[in-house]
């Protein structure tokens, strides 16, 4: 009988539990996300890169903690201003977007994040790599809206690249124009999945669109 | 009550009471303090970051026996097993680093690496196109590094005292035998890449590993580009002529096909020529590529190319001044590369390959009409073990047939050599700071009935985050010129012994390099009349300086190099211990770039100044005894970027020799030596206008 009612409980229970568990999750990400919004300095992004990542390790088939540790170690690579310590935080972050990439297939939100990176390690040192490595950063670009047409975060990110290209080369404020317009219509009507969900960069278009004038 | 039991413990599972705090310091073996590390309690989301001084402090409701794991950028991930109970604890933590390819020490002496993705980098293939001088011949710009004689009226890469022929080619590790186009009387000729074949271009002027051999003094090696990004069609327009060519991209393979015609008659018409040409050089030629992407890391490449080209000149006889020699040439050029290259496993990787060229020219010396032929086919693998992080060794092996065929006019001589070589070699890690690196080669000629077996090895101890020396010592062997062997079996392998000790700085955007070197030859090809023998020798020592900047004017990139070198030797028909003509004493060049955004354009110049060279002076007493005076050149380019109809456009101008400095490279002189004559350039100045677009990019230039 006894049997039978801690059985009961259990069951009972049970949904409970897992229900915590992801309430913790979600409860941790929102408080990390809290954090990486107000993160300004390097130390700080890093700080946040770290939290996420400890969530990934113990959630191992999220892929937002891995999604967002990399993120976090994109923006300190880039606040970063000594050009050698860019290169680790920027090969971290695409470590984390693959690992993330091996959890969530085709999604193109990662595939953003992965063309966001690559033209920001470009950058380190245009002159030797622009030639190898605009081709794949535009690839993932051009896949990340391919996969999501509606995600107006692939057409940010191409708005931004363009923007810091030197006209020469194919870039400057009016090739970038069009393209972070349409990122801004996409913004208007994004709606993030959940709380947890990217929902970053419509600010950041806003504030390029401001300068494209 | 049982029943009450279990939901407690459910609940507990839920609860905060019992906390934890962890607290400590990260630091270095060294007990540097690490910043940023990641401290973490495993399966858990407890865990924190150390601030600049290494001091990291956490709550953690975990209780009981857990890992804790700590990690940070640059460090090997580790972790421990503690135990948490109420209240505090304290740990010194120790992370040590992580031994990855962009802090490893890397064995640099005589090396100049110039792969385009990596780090420290010294010139790419965009960095060859904009060489001011260079015209986008690989091995012109190869000319500015240190340690390089400038060419002018020779075909080939002079290295520390070696002559052309001790400078080998390779692409994609298989030998090149005829890298440059037809070598035409006292004038020097371009190389057959573009530079934009190539994603890397490591260039030795010494102590270079066991895997490549026949080369005395230095070695090119080319290494080819992968998948092109997307389909893209080129076209050129440029004052010596014209060419096309179109890249198609699959999804993972590409074919490209190109073609080119080259006429310098229009060119060297509108600036007065020293040279007096009966048909101005012209030249035409395909190529075709195919690239096929086996698995993620495997790759096969297909570069074939066919070109022919045509010239006559006259020159001066000095001999009889009312009458004129004349030369003429026609040279075809069929060269075939395919490789396959790819990992088995994690730990092994496996190249291969296999080439074949023939290279004939035709022509006339006066009346004599005379022919030549050189036809290698060779093969070659090799396979790579990663035993350690970076650890490795390599293994492999090589065959070649070799075959010259020459003739004038009735009469014919041939010979040919069937070559094997295998060849091992290990990176061997035993720090972080300190590599080594030991070679060993064997190679066989059926021609001269030969074996040698050359020792290599090098040595580099990282002195710094951004210095390091390095050590080399190597042994060199390479076959007498095919116009020796032509003539003669009784001959041995050529050696040379290279001692080499270089300090290197690379630091962000700056690269200070200085390297002294000696080279012991011996058994080199003595002629005396139609005998010949190995009782040559011959010494060269001196050093290198070279500096890079890139950092301190904004988007200025300039570099300097130096090269001192005292070198004689007793060879061919020298009768004594003496300088060659190909050695000047002092090399200074100077080369600048920078990108101008007001009017949208790379400018480049480039100032080359090198000492004296002897020559022969047949009244002399001393042989090459004499001196030509010194040598100047300042040379500028600009590459204008723009569009034409959306599609990607540079427009291209460059003038050589722009104050007209009057070059002597060496003088010929009458049988008797009462008359001479001075070798020079074909005009004082040259130019050079281009146009080349790009359709199917609106962004970047291939």
């Amino acid at each position: 009988m006894k049997t039978i009612r801690v059985i009961i409980v259990l069951i009972l229970l049970s949904p409970a539990l897992v229900w915590a568990q992801a309430n913790k999750y979600t409860a941790a990400m929102q408080k990390s996300l809290e954090t990486l919004k107000s993160a300004k300095t390097a130390d700080e992004m890093l700080a946040v890169a770290n939290q996420f990542e400890r969530i990934a390790n113990a959630e191992r088939t999220e892929w937002l903690p891995l999604y967002y540790a990399s993120y976090a170690n994109l923006l300190g690579g880039i606040i970063t201003t000594d050009n050698m310590k860019k290169d680790p935080l920027f090969d971290k972050a695409m470590k984390g977007v693959k690992d993330a990439a091996a959890i969530s297939a085709d999604n193109s939100e990662i595939y953003t994040l992965l063309g966001y990176i690559t033209f920001m390690k470009m950058t380190v040192d245009p002159q030797s790599r622009a030639m190898q490595m605009i081709g794949p950063a535009n690839e993932a670009l051009a896949k990340a809206k391919a996969l999501d047409p509606l995600n107006p975060r692939p057409d940010l990110v191409s708005g931004q690249n363009t923007f810091y290209t030197p006209e020469a080369f194919g870039g400057g404020k009016e090739r970038a124009k069009p393209l972070l317009e349409t990122a801004m219509a996409k913004y208007e009507k994004f709606q993030a999945g959940d709380p947890v969900s990217p929902d970053w960069g419509k600010e950041r278009c806003r504030a390029l669109l401001e300068m494209c004038k | 009550m049982k029943f009450l039991s279990v939901l407690i413990i459910l609940m507990a599972s839920f609860g905060a009471d019992a906390q934890t705090i962890v607290s400590g310091t990260v630091k270095t073996s060294k007990g540097k303090a690490v910043r940023g590390a990641n401290i973490s309690i495993s399966n858990s989301y407890d865990g924190g970051s150390s601030d600049s001084l290494g001091f990291f402090r956490f709550p953690t409701n975990e209780q009981g026996k857990v890992v804790l794991q700590f990690s940070s950028v640059g460090f090997n991930t580790d972790s421990l097993i503690v135990e948490l109970v109420d209240g505090a604890l304290s740990l010194n933590l120790v992370l040590r680093e992580e031994i990855s390819e962009l802090n490893a020490v890397v064995i640099t002496a005589g090396t100049f690496e110039a792969g385009d993705a990596k780090k420290g980098l010294v010139l790419n293939s965009l960095d060859v196109a904009t060489t001011a001088g260079a015209e986008a011949d690989v091995f012109a710009a190869l000319q500015t590094l240190p340690g390089t004689q400038t060419a002018f009226s020779e075909n080939g890469l002079f290295v520390r005292g070696g002559s052309a022929a001790e400078t080998k080619t390779y692409f994609d590790g298989l030998l090149v035998k005829n890298p440059f186009n037809t070598q035409l009387p006292d004038l020097a000729s371009r190389g057959r890449f573009s530079p934009f074949l190539f994603k890397g271009t490591t260039f030795s002027s010494g102590g270079y590993s066991a895997q490549y051999g026949q080369a005395l003094s230095s070695a090119l090696i080319l290494e080819s580009k992968d998948l092109p990004e997307k389909t893209t069609t080129g076209i050129s327009l440029m004052t010596v002529g014209g060419g096309l060519d179109h890249a198609q991209r699959f999804k993972n393979s590409s074919l490209s096909l190109g073609g080119s015609y080259i006429n310098l008659k229009p060119a060297f018409s509108l600036f007065k020529q020293r040279t007096n040409w009966d048909k101005e050089p012209e030249q035409y030629g395909g190529i075709i590529q195919y690239k096929l992407k086996t698995s993620e890391t495997g790759i096969i490449k297909i570069y074939s190319e066919y070109g022919r080209s045509t010239v006559s000149l006259f020159t001066e006889n000095l001999d009889s001044l009312n009458k004129q020699d004349y030369f003429s040439n026609r040279n075809k050029n069929f060269y075939v590369n395919s490789t396959y290259q790819d990992f088995v496993g994690n730990k092994w990787k496996v190249q291969s390959g296999i080439s074949y060229s023939n290279t004939s020219d035709d022509g006339l010396f006066d009346t004599d009409e005379y022919e030549r032929a050189d036809r290698l086919l060779q093969g070659r693998v090799t396979v790579t073990n990663f035993t350690g992080s970076l650890s490795s060794v390599k293994f492999g092996a090589e065959a070649a047939a070799f075959t010259r065929e020459e003739s004038l006019n009735s009469l014919k001589r041939h010979y040919t050599d069937e070559s094997v070589a295998a060849f091992a070699e290990g990176d061997v890690y035993f720090t972080t700071r300190l590599v080594a690196r030991f070679g060993l080669r064997l190679e066989r000629s059926s021609y001269l009935g030969m074996f040698n077996l050359a020792p290599r090895t090098s040595l580099a101890y990282k002195t710094g985050r951004y210095s390091q020396i390095s050590l080399a010592y190597g042994r060199f062997f390479q076959n007498p010129e095919d116009g020796y062997l032509i003539q003669s079996k009784d001959l041995g392998f050529e050696q040379a012994e290279h001692y080499i000790l270089n300090y290197q700085f690379i630091g962000e955007g700056q690269v200070f390099r200085v390297e002294g070197f000696y080279k012991d030859y011996r058994n080199l090809v003595k002629a005396a009349g139609s005998t010949f023998n190995n009782s040559g020798d011959g010494y060269a020592g001196g050093f290198d300086l070279f500096w890079r900047d890139k950092k301190t004017f904004k988007g200025l990139d300039y570099w300097i190099s130096y090269s001192y070198l005292d070198t004689k030797r007793n060879f061919r028909d020298y009768p004594a211990l003496s300088v060659p003509p190909f050695a000047a004493k002092h090399t200074l060049n100077i080369v600048y770039k920078q990108y101008v955004a007001k009017i949208r354009s790379q400018v480049g110049a480039t100032y080359t100044y090198s000492t004296g060279r002897t020559y022969f002076n047949p009244g002399s007493s001393e042989f090459l005894g004499d001196r030509t005076k010194s040598f100047q050149n300042f040379s500028i380019n600009l590459s204008y970027l723009t569009n034409v109809f959306r599609q990607f456009t540079v427009v291209y101008l460059s003038v050589n020799n722009v104050p007209g400095f009057k070059n002597v490279y060496g003088y010929h002189f009458s049988d008797n030596g009462s008359i001479r004559r001075p070798i020079g350039s074909t005009a004082r100045r040259n130019f050079f206008v281009g146009m080349f677009v790009t359709i199917g990019d609106d962004k970047f230039v291939r």
